[in-house]
């Protein structure tokens, strides 16, 4: 009798070992998602942003089970966040460390655009092309905004606003506003490739809705003497004035323009400076600063969003750069279960076709403020509404139809 | 294994920098120059290879030349100026070439779309190595046997009579003219040979990244540039080698795990090497100096 | 008519602003006149001292969150003193230049890394008055900068020539080594020098948070080559030829700009350096007992 029961007993531990093993074995099962960009220096709140973001989103879809692998096991999202310091040098080696891993599968980033087009640059251009010895490894970008990079390479994907469409369709309201809107004047940061490209779109909307472009003032990223550039603004006398800069200038020249006593009709300003930074230094003089934006707590799902990011970190918020990086969390969830994306160190670069191909082919992805829509050549048509700042702190001022 | 070449690559690059400073700082002469003349190699190379498509090689050669010529003309009034005033003159010279492809907007129609300098929006599209299927370990090679080339030509320049020259003239001038040493051949020629290797590592700088823009060739650049040959130490080549491979491989690769700390750390650092190793981490004597009561500050 | 008013206003605008220049090539000057070294971190530590003052902003009124920046930057003008100049040796001026470099990076950093790199609205003064002459526009504020920074020239001046210490400043300047044979403490002197100059350095940050209206970690390294481009031109060591050259450098700069743009201005204050260079190597006023 006692024997039987102590073989009963080793039997029953031995049963309860191996399931535990398994169990754990499953739960130990992770997916790691990469991200690159800028976390320490004067624009390191980007990428510390966007981690944070991505730190939420992986969080939600590991307490609802984590991703569904090709084999049908689950898995637990993990996100690992490199420095580049937005720095080219360091993008590339980051880029380059993140694609010798054999637990990497995509990447996140670079948050600069000027990080962005050498490590675009150094991707494959055609998936596929035995000739071209560029690296093969998927980016799905959330932050570097310049114009056009995704097309660099087969390999690149973004998730960030179109400021063309943005602008054009600040510009067709302009025109149905009640009042004279009439003449133009631009301000714009002349240094930077992300500013001054934008600034060309801008006057181009502007001049195409019926504003007269008046001229433009230019002055360079770490300028602080804008008086000149303030007094041809004010000698313009223009109904909009439009100012493509960063918060560091951008300030600057608003509150030369306050001290010159110089009020447009309409100030409109670039889609990155719709931030806490422009408020932090400048709330004042920035009072009905209207800026095109990819993101505002305006539905549930942003709202959810913007609360999972504070609950994970109060010192940071949800803004249209790191809730780009927010949504595509989800979207490659959903592109490795489609692509049945298995995960494994020796299926490592077959994941990473999986995960291009996958990405290349959707058509749609699901955002926080909607549905966004994605082009051939890998950009994406983010819905957009324009905010204002009133009282310190950013306001819808108005949804056009999409 | 890949991120290892890649980190060899820029370490490369940079190690080559470094030797175009050396060459500067030996003959007494702190220029921040090198930053410009680097500039000038990476838009000559890369304007050569992908709007006039020469062979690789060959635009690495223009780009070195082109950068020497500018060296040797600015070399010549920069003998009337010494010490300090050398310092602002050569970072105002380096402002002034980075303005001017701040400005450069030479665009050129081809099938693929316009290539060339676009002004402040930059010089993308220089991928001739990946066009031309160049592995990563086939680059290291190249970029490694370019060091090896310059390397040991002023190993063997330090040790034959011109070494000895511009060491003579970099300890004291005053002594070498008096020996009938001509101040102006050492200097210029000193200066010309580190626009040199100044050029040619900005043309494997170009190809390297594929884009450039005038951002990337600031002070910083020129800073890092005397850096490493005064880290590392001026009477060792090697010491140049091993700040490099300090400052790009330890300090800004090896301390990743660090998080945020990695760029507090970097300038921390810099001012602790200089502390107990004020003459270079490679120079005899080897010991610390930090431990010998240095009221050096105070004499 | 139109632009003859302009380009005096440029004239008068850059003026104003070069008084803060002007403070920072004072405080180069002073301790390359006294050490023959350079400290590359200067321009840095002058806005972190700016910085340190926003800790008391809502505590006290303005003119004493001035103050408060002056006393950082003296304190952070020893602690460079202590850190990068002390314990290296003195024949050896690269060294210091490197760990001023470093120091300048560390600081840089810092900022970033404290502030998330996010920039902070700095206090002015008499911000909303703005006085009109006929055509022509002068900012309240950045006439007060002009003349806070005319008032610190004229104490330094007077300090150093009718005090012990400025006395000891300058005999340490002219004859190291005399100096000590008449007693005079060379550690002392060079401290003194450091937080001196570190006094000035947080003035002027301060100036210049106050000018612009917000501080930023981008601050840095542009004030740190127009503080070297100013020392040259004033002369190495003369702080009469720093001031004159600061106010020189802020009016061209602005005058630049307003004929040729943005783009092109800096080149031309560069080449206005090396115009200086060529015709007047030991720059405007030439210090006394001038060595290399």
């Amino acid at each position: 009798m006692k024997h039987k029961k102590l073989n009963k007993n080793k039997f029953m531990t031995a049963l309860l070992l191996v399931a535990a093993t398994g169990l754990t074995q499953a739960q130990e099962k992770t997916v790691k998602i990469y991200g690159i960009g800028a976390k320490t220096g004067v624009v390191g709140i980007f990428g510390q942003q966007s981690e944070v973001a991505m730190q939420a989103a992986a969080s939600i879809i590991n307490k609802s089970g984590g991703v569904t692998l090709g084999d049908g096991t689950k898995a637990k999202l993990v996100i690992e966040y490199l420095d580049d310091r937005c720095n080219p040098e360091e993008g590339i080696n980051a880029l380059r460390r993140i694609a010798s891993q054999p637990d990497a599968i995509v990447a996140v980033g670079p948050t600069c655009s000027n990080v962005a087009e050498p490590v675009f640059g150094i991707l494959q251009k055609k998936t596929g092309d035995a000739s071209d010895s560029g690296v093969q490894f998927p980016l799905y970008t959330d932050v570097a905004a310049k114009g056009g990079l995704a097309a660099m390479s087969q390999w690149a994907f973004r998730n960030v606003p179109s400021e063309a469409t943005m602008y054009k369709s600040v510009f067709e309201w302009v025109k149905s506003l009640p009042g004279e809107y009439k003449t133009f004047w631009g301000g714009v940061e002349k240094d930077f490739a992300h500013s001054n490209a934008t600034f060309n779109v801008i006057k181009t909307q502007a001049a195409a809705n019926g504003l007269e472009v008046k001229g433009q003032s230019e002055w360079l990223l770490n300028d602080i003497n804008f008086s000149n550039q303030v007094r041809e603004i004010k000698r313009a006398n223009a109904d909009v004035v439009a100012i493509s800069a960063h918060p560091f200038t951008t300030c600057g020249v608003l509150k030369e323009m306050a001290r010159q006593n110089v009020k447009p009709k309409l100030l409109i300003g670039l889609t990155s400076s719709s931030s806490m930074e422009t408020l932090n230094g400048c709330a004042q003089q920035a009072e009905g600063l209207l800026i095109p934006t990819s993101f505002a707590p305006v539905t549930e799902e942003a709202k959810k969003a913007a609360a999972a990011v504070q609950a994970l970190n109060p010192k940071y918020n949800m803004d249209l750069h790191n809730a780009a990086a927010f949504e595509n969390i989800f979207t490659l969830k959903e592109v490795i279960e489609k692509q049945k994306v298995m995960g494994r160190p020796d299926t490592v670069q077959a994941d990473r076709q999986k995960i291009r191909d996958g990405l290349a082919g959707l058509k749609q992805t699901q955002g926080l403020l909607g549905k966004v829509g994605r082009t051939e050549d890998r950009e994406a048509v983010k819905p957009y509404l324009f905010v204002q700042a009133k009282g310190g702190n950013w306001v819808v001022a108005h949804t056009p139809n999409q | 294994m890949d991120f290892y070449l890649g980190l060899a690559q820029i370490i490369g690059i940079h190690t080559l920098l470094g030797l175009s400073a050396w060459c500067v700082l030996h003959t007494g002469q702190v220029s921040l120059a090198q930053g410009g003349f680097f500039a000038i190699g990476a838009y000559v190379a890369g304007m050569m290879t992908t709007i006039w498509h020469w062979p690789l090689l060959l635009a690495l050669a223009m780009g070195a030349m082109v950068a020497c010529a500018v060296a040797f003309v600015v070399g010549f009034p920069s003998l009337r100026i010494k010490g300090l005033m050398l310092v602002v003159a050569t970072t105002a010279f380096s402002e002034i070439i980075r303005l001017f492809f701040f400005n450069l907007k030479y665009r050129v129609e081809t099938e693929g779309g316009a290539v060339g300098p676009d002004g402040s929006l930059g010089f993308g599209g220089i991928r001739y190595l990946p066009t031309h299927g160049w592995s990563t370990f086939e680059v290291n090679v190249l970029i490694w046997a370019l060091v090896a080339v310059v390397l040991l030509s002023l190993w063997a320049l330090d040790r034959s009579r011109v070494g000895t020259l511009w060491r003579a003239v970099g300890e004291d001038e005053l002594a070498a003219q008096s020996v009938g040493i001509n101040l102006t051949t050492a200097k210029v020629s000193a200066f010309a040979l580190g626009g040199a290797i100044a050029g040619l590592a900005g043309g494997v700088y170009a190809h390297y990244a594929t884009h450039i823009e005038h951002g990337n060739f600031g002070i910083l650049l020129s800073t890092f540039a005397i850096a490493y040959p005064i880290l590392g130490g001026l009477s060792s080549l090697a010491g140049t080698l091993l700040a490099v491979v300090f400052i790009q491989g330890f300090l800004l690769e090896g301390l990743r795990f660090m998080g945020d700390w990695r760029s507090l750390l970097f300038g921390v650092l810099i001012v602790v090497v200089m502390l107990v190793r004020p003459n270079g981490l490679l120079t005899r004597p080897f010991k610390l100096s930090i431990l010998h009561k240095g009221r050096a500050g105070a004499e | 008519m139109l632009t003859l008013i302009d380009l005096t206003q440029s004239v008068i605008d850059g003026l104003l602003f070069g008084s803060t220049y002007a403070l920072i090539g004072i405080g180069f000057t002073l301790i390359f006149g006294v050490m023959h070294k350079i400290n590359l971190s200067y321009a840095a530590t002058s806005v972190a001292a700016a910085y340190l003052s926003l800790v008391v902003v809502n505590i006290v009124p303005t003119p004493l969150v001035y103050i408060a920046a002056a006393l950082a930057g003296g304190v952070l003008g020893w602690m460079i003193y202590l850190v990068c100049f002390r314990f290296l040796p003195i024949n050896n001026p690269r060294s210091t230049l490197l760990s001023t470099v470093g120091m300048l990076l560390a600081i840089e950093e810092f900022i970033s890394h404290v502030t998330h790199g996010m920039p902070l609205n700095y206090p002015a003064m008499f911000q909303d008055s703005n006085i009109e002459l006929g055509n022509f526009f002068i900012r309240g504020d950045l006439l007060f900068v002009f003349a806070l920074g005319c008032i610190a020239m004229v104490a330094l001046i007077q300090l150093l020539k009718r005090t012990r210490l400025g006395l000891a400043t300058r005999a340490v300047a002219q004859q190291p080594i005399a100096a000590q044979l008449c007693g005079m403490g060379i550690a002392t002197t060079n401290v003194s020098t450091f937080v001196i100059a570190g006094l000035l350095g947080g003035t002027a940050g301060a100036m210049t948070g106050a000018a612009v209206g917000v501080l930023s970690p981008l601050l840095a390294l542009p004030l740190t080559v127009k503080g070297l481009v100013v020392t040259v031109i004033g002369g190495l060591g003369s702080i009469p030829g720093a001031i004159v050259a600061g106010l020189i450098v802020g009016a061209c700069e602005n005058l630049f700009q307003f004929m040729r743009g943005v783009s092109e201005r800096d080149i031309y204050v560069m080449l206005m350096l090396f115009v200086f260079l060529v015709f007047r190597p030991g720059g405007l006023f030439a210090a006394p007992g001038g060595r290399d």
